[in-house]
């Protein structure tokens, strides 16, 4: 398994490599000077020079690009234009906030859709497979912008229950030690601010999760129905077994087999689609980030962004296969 | 000493005399939701006002721009004076010291002028703050000489709460970074206590400063809070996580009306709107482009809208910018009727097609007044068009000159020479490729002019020039809504600056 | 766009022996997602015409009217520069609908066609699309979008162009492993022999064999095309102003949130039901054609 794992590595190289050519090439064809953007109202011709050269954008594209692997193949993104700091640096203060995001919303999402998802599997055609199934159709067919609009005219305007946007009440939190707004505060022990932080991810989680809960409900429920007429089910409940243990413990685990794919090929959509929620939240995490560096031509910035999503999602595809291999010992490579 | 009851009561009294002047000291803190970013600690790498606005709290200001005087007022630079039309000398006051007890000299500006502002690479405020300035000197260690390029009249306005002084010695001892970082040192009444790029900047009085002495209601402790959302800000402004919210949108104002706690106080702000045409076909001719001024209803706009929140400009600049003329004559008003039969006199009698391309999202509802536009320029025998791309793209084509006929606003005017010239000098920019020798004559002249009363008559003349000639369409001045909580007394500032030391907060 | 994986996750481990049990549902599902479905197109295509206001006619003085309810003026209210939200909610149909189709068929034959040529001759050929795929697949979908239109400009061409570039590889996918299976049967080797040339097999015995996956396929694209469209539309980066799409709408509406509840509500729900019907429909036509998807093996 090891080779094959190493294969799959070298294979991903050249995918990564025409990526960040790919990345690259759209980024600088894109019209619009970052120059021009960055450097204030009153900027002159002289000033634009400078900063060019600074920038390294008065030379040619493929040298830039050269650059640019020379530096990437050590780890280094380059500075950012608009914040003057080291990418690596900048990408490292938005992400925790995004990664939060897309775990809360994947807990949310498998919290409510695989119960409901087994329940519903386990007994087709009743009122919970019907109520499951309709809530399958409604979160896959909810565009998620328009949720999170839904939700922070209800909850937050029209019942006061939860904070519009923001991750957080200023005020609350103690010193930032891993960024993960949640995790440190619950280390500190500081309660307020662990409440604090769940009231404000709630809503912007919900709207992100609930396009995959639909998926996963729909997964869950046809992986049931599937494992459910398989002979070892008979068995066991030939056995004697009671309906609810053979549900559990032997359907279930089985069953979790296609859910587990599906919430790893998900991963990559969640990460796209935080974009649009981080914005309509003012959520402060790296697909904000993504559309502040875009919307400033900060070349190095979006490219650096784009690269960790995309080595994201390939080492997410690595470990579900990997865990594939795990979990099915009839999966061998 | 025998502990009688007499002894018992007086103790308790002077306990409490002390406890409650104690309480009376207890910090007073506000809050400040603002829109633009602090994103950087470098005080020099950005160029944005409320940054400069920040930074000039913590460093002097070196002067400030009074708009109840109408005129510059002396703060870190006591006085000044011209010595010949490219020679200032500024004349420091010896009361200004760093928080390490040090003075500011003139060492410090020099420093800051030529090392920071104009010398560093990673300064993006030279164009803004000095940009014909040539040499900075130390004369004696308060007396500083400025020489420019070329004579500059309005020198006050770039250098007026926007050079910000930091120290010589830090910037030597520790390094540039360090020097920002960690030992962020100013003259000024506040000092910086935290700065979190993105999220939040913390400033923290300093009370043995004389400013501060003279303003001891203003608060000890002021945070300003990045919320670019306005539901966010004005949101938190209800829950009173902040006591001060920055720009509100018309619409919202109800919320904030119907508390008895909170109040609207809408500025003009010194932001020019217009609609910008390049010279060319069919803008070429003045008939078309004074059509285009004649159809926009503007009254119109402004009271539906922006519900009222806006005051018309008759000309580049309005009431409390530097040269404003209340008789500046031609005035364009509205009259479609006036646009087609000028349009007939260009030759354009069957109508002619343009696009209008505006940003969205920059200025206050730009899309929205862009698109009410746009029938109003049909019914003025136009055919328009809107065009909504991406600000990037947009501005990279403006200072391209590859729009035509654009909505755009101009910041910071608080003096219009930099605007002027900049938009309508020819050959300066090709924002709009307008050419006019006598509108160039009068420009530069105003701009060496060091005679108020020329050079406002100068202005005058240019000024007038331009709303006849017609290269932009002068609209309006967007008046700014600020929540204030009734907590605090403070009149804000139409460019946006946030000088806490003027405010008082009530105990 | 997950769904395909997961549709075919889900047809391929539903058995035959359920097939029966699930017969009733299967009318009720596609009764109801068709009578949407057709609902909207009906109002996309004869819409402008009983649309009661022109969808651009503004009225400055009528600003953010709050609905006035059925069979008023301004039965669902006016937008904030006085526009009426019923015709503009008629008239962006139009658009969205349009836009899916034209995504869904573009992408499709792109996506058949490269699948099958893919599946049939492996290789090189296969080696080289295949790359493609895994590079363009990488990349977070809404990113490519923004980053294309950015550099394209506004503009329906555009926006559909820009939608295409990456929903052709569900297909692809899909068929690739259908060819695959297919390219070995008797029928295919028969046709060779009798001296067909490759153009030929494909066009005329595999192609016809992918349709009803590409079908279901194709019903979910246009539900995810419609969602895909309006995101874009969300973030400013659409169709120029002048044509009014859902997406727009609800763009325009995001400051109005607390403020005018109407003005997001419908566009949302309209887009909402939109994608509902045809995700039910694709629901119906899967389920019918579960025993053919199943013997294809079909799997990602």
């Amino acid at each position: 398994m090891t080779s094959y794992l190493f294969q799959r590595l070298a294979g991903t190289l050249p995918v990564l490599l025409l990526i960040s050519f790919l990345v690259f090439s759209l980024i600088h064809a894109a019209p619009g000077d970052p120059t021009l953007l960055l450097l204030g109202e009153e900027t002159n011709a002289a000033e634009i020079a400078r900063a060019k050269e600074r920038w390294g954008l008065d030379q040619p594209l493929y040298v830039q690009y050269l650059k640019f692997l020379r530096a990437a193949a050590a780890g280094d993104f380059g500075k950012s234009f608009k914040y003057a700091e080291p990418v690596i640096n900048v990408i490292k203060t938005r992400l925790p906030a995004t990664i939060e995001l897309a775990v809360f919303a994947i807990i949310i999402a498998s919290l409510l859709a695989i119960p409901l998802g087994v329940w519903a599997g386990a007994k087709p055609n009743s009122w919970i497979d019907n109520l499951g199934t309709t809530f399958g159709l409604f979160g896959i067919s909810m565009p998620s912008f328009w949720l999170a609009i839904m939700l922070i005219l209800l909850l937050a305007g029209v019942l006061n229950l939860l904070p519009t946007s923001g991750r957080s009440t200023y005020g609350i939190a103690g010193p930032e030690q891993t960024g993960f707004y949640l995790f440190d505060s619950v280390v500190q022990k500081n309660w307020p601010a662990v409440w604090d932080g769940l009231t404000h991810i709630f809503l912007p989680a919900l709207a992100l999760g609930m396009n995959m809960l639909g998926i996963l409900m729909r997964v869950t429920r046809s992986s049931i129905l599937e494992v459910m007429n398989e002979d070892y089910i008979q068995t066991a409940r030939a056995k004697g077994l009671r309906e609810k243990n053979v549900v559990w413990r032997h359907v279930t685990s089985n069953a979790l087999i296609p859910v587990i794919t599906v919430v790893g090929l998900e991963l990559g959509t969640l990460l796209s689609g935080s974009i649009i929620v981080e914005t309509v939240f003012a959520w402060p995490g790296s697909g904000s980030l993504l559309i502040t560096a875009l919307n400033a031509r900060d070349y190095p910035l979006v490219t650096g962004i784009v690269m960790t999503y995309t080595l994201a999602f390939v080492a997410i595809n690595l470990i579900i296969d990997g865990l594939y291999a795990v979990v099915d010992p009839r999966i061998r490579y | 000493m025998i502990i009688t009851r007499r002894v018992l009561a007086t103790l308790t009294a002077v306990t409490c005399i002390l406890c409650g002047a104690l309480a009376v000291q207890a910090q007073s803190r506000v809050s400040i939701g603002v829109t633009e970013t602090i994103e950087t600690h470098n005080p020099y790498g950005d160029s944005v006002s409320l940054q400069y606005g920040i930074y000039s709290e913590v460093t002097g200001p070196f002067c400030t721009y009074s708009y109840a005087k109408g005129d510059f007022e002396g703060r870190l630079a006591e006085r000044w004076k011209v010595e010949n039309p490219t020679t200032w000398i500024f004349f420091l006051s010896k009361n200004y010291k760093f928080n390490d007890g040090t003075t500011v000299t003139a060492d410090d500006v020099v420093h800051s002028l030529m090392n920071r502002v104009i010398g560093d690479p990673q300064s993006k405020q030279k164009a803004s703050v000095a940009p014909s300035v040539v040499k900075a000197e130390a004369l004696d260690k308060f007396t500083v000489k400025i020489t420019t390029d070329k004579p500059t009249a309005p020198l006050l306005s770039f250098l007026c709460d926007r050079l910000i002084v930091t120290s010589k010695a830090a910037f030597d001892k520790y390094g540039r970074d360090a020097a920002d970082r960690e030992h962020m040192m100013g003259g000024g009444p506040y000092q910086l206590k935290e700065l979190i790029p993105g999220q939040r900047l913390v400033l923290q009085k300093r009370p043995d400063h004389p400013d501060a002495k003279k303003h001891p209601n203003a608060p000890d402790e002021v945070i300003y809070r990045i919320m670019r959302e306005p539901e966010q800000r004005v949101t938190a402004f209800l829950n009173d996580e902040i006591q001060i919210a920055q720009f509100i949108p018309p619409h919202m104002r109800q919320r904030i009306e119907k508390n008895p706690k909170l109040r609207i106080a809408p500025i003009d702000s010194v932001e020019i709107m217009f609609l910008a045409m390049q010279p060319k076909p069919p803008f070429d001719k003045k008939e078309v482009r004074q059509a285009v001024c004649d159809a926009i209803n503007r009254d119109q706009i402004i009271a539906t809208l922006l519900e009222g929140f806006a005051s018309r400009l008759d000309g580049p600049i309005g009431p409390g910018q530097y040269g404003y003329d209340p008789n500046l004559k031609p005035k364009m008003n509205y009259d479609p009727e006036q646009s087609k039969k000028l349009l007939a006199q260009a030759g354009y009698a069957n109508g002619v097609d343009v696009e209008l391309q505006t940003p969205v999202g920059r200025y206050t509802l730009d899309k929205q007044l862009t698109e009410a536009m746009i029938p109003m320029l049909n019914a003025a025998g136009f055919r328009a068009r809107l065009l909504t791309p991406e600000w990037a793209t947009l501005w990279a084509n403006v200072q391209k000159g590859t729009v035509p006929f654009y909505y755009m606003g101009r910041g910071s005017v608080q003096d219009p020479s930099a605007a002027l010239h900049q938009y309508f000098h020819t050959g300066e920019t090709p924002r709009i490729g307008y050419s006019n020798p006598k509108l160039d004559e009068l420009l530069d002249k105003e701009q060496q002019e060091f005679d108020p009363k020329k050079r406002r008559q100068y202005l005058s003349q240019a000024m007038s020039i331009l709303t006849d000639d017609a290269p932009a369409c002068f609209l309006w001045r967007h008046k700014l809504l600020w929540g204030l909580n009734s907590r605090i007394d403070y009149k804000p500032l139409p460019d946006a600056r946030i000088y806490a030391i003027d405010m008082a907060v009530k105990r | 766009m997950v769904f395909m994986q997961s549709l075919t996750l889900e047809s391929a481990t539903e058995k035959s022996v359920v097939w029966p049990r699930l017969l009733p549902r299967l009318h009720v599902k596609a009764f109801t997602g068709g009578v949407i479905v057709l609902v909207f197109i009906v109002i996309g295509i004869i819409g402008p015409s009983i649309a009661p206001f022109d969808p651009n006619k503004q009225e400055l003085t009528a600003m953010m009217k709050p609905p006035a309810g059925i069979g008023a003026s301004h039965s669902l209210g006016t937008d904030n520069l006085g526009r009426d939200i019923l015709s503009r909610i008629i008239h962006g149909s139009r658009v969205s609908l349009l836009v899916a189709f034209a995504v869904v068929f573009v992408s499709g034959f792109i996506g058949i066609a490269l699948g099958a040529i893919s599946g049939y001759f492996g290789g090189k050929v296969d080696f080289l699309i295949q790359k493609l795929v895994e590079v363009i697949w990488a990349f977070p979908p809404l990113l490519l979008g923004i980053t294309i239109m950015a550099f394209l400009g506004q503009g329906l061409f555009n926006l559909i162009l820009a939608l295409v570039v990456q929903r052709w590889i569900p297909y692809c996918r899909v068929v690739r492993g259908q060819t695959l299976s297919l390219r070995n049967r008797d029928f295919v080797t028969a046709a060779q022999c009798l001296g067909a040339s490759n153009r030929q097999i494909i066009t005329r015995h595999i192609i016809p064999n992918l349709i009803q996956t590409s079908l279901v396929i194709g019903t979910f694209a246009m539900a995810s095309s419609i969602i895909a469209e309006a995101s874009l539309s969300f973030l400013g980066v659409g169709v120029p102003p002048e044509i009014p799409t859902w997406g727009t709408m609800l763009a325009d509406a995001r400051i109005y949130i607390s403020t005018a509840w109407w003005l997001p509500l419908f566009p949302g729900l309209c887009i909402f039901v939109t994608v509902l019907g045809i995700n039910l429909l694709g629901d119906a036509l899967r389920d019918l054609l579960d025993p053919r998807l199943k013997r294809t093996g079909a799997k990602i």
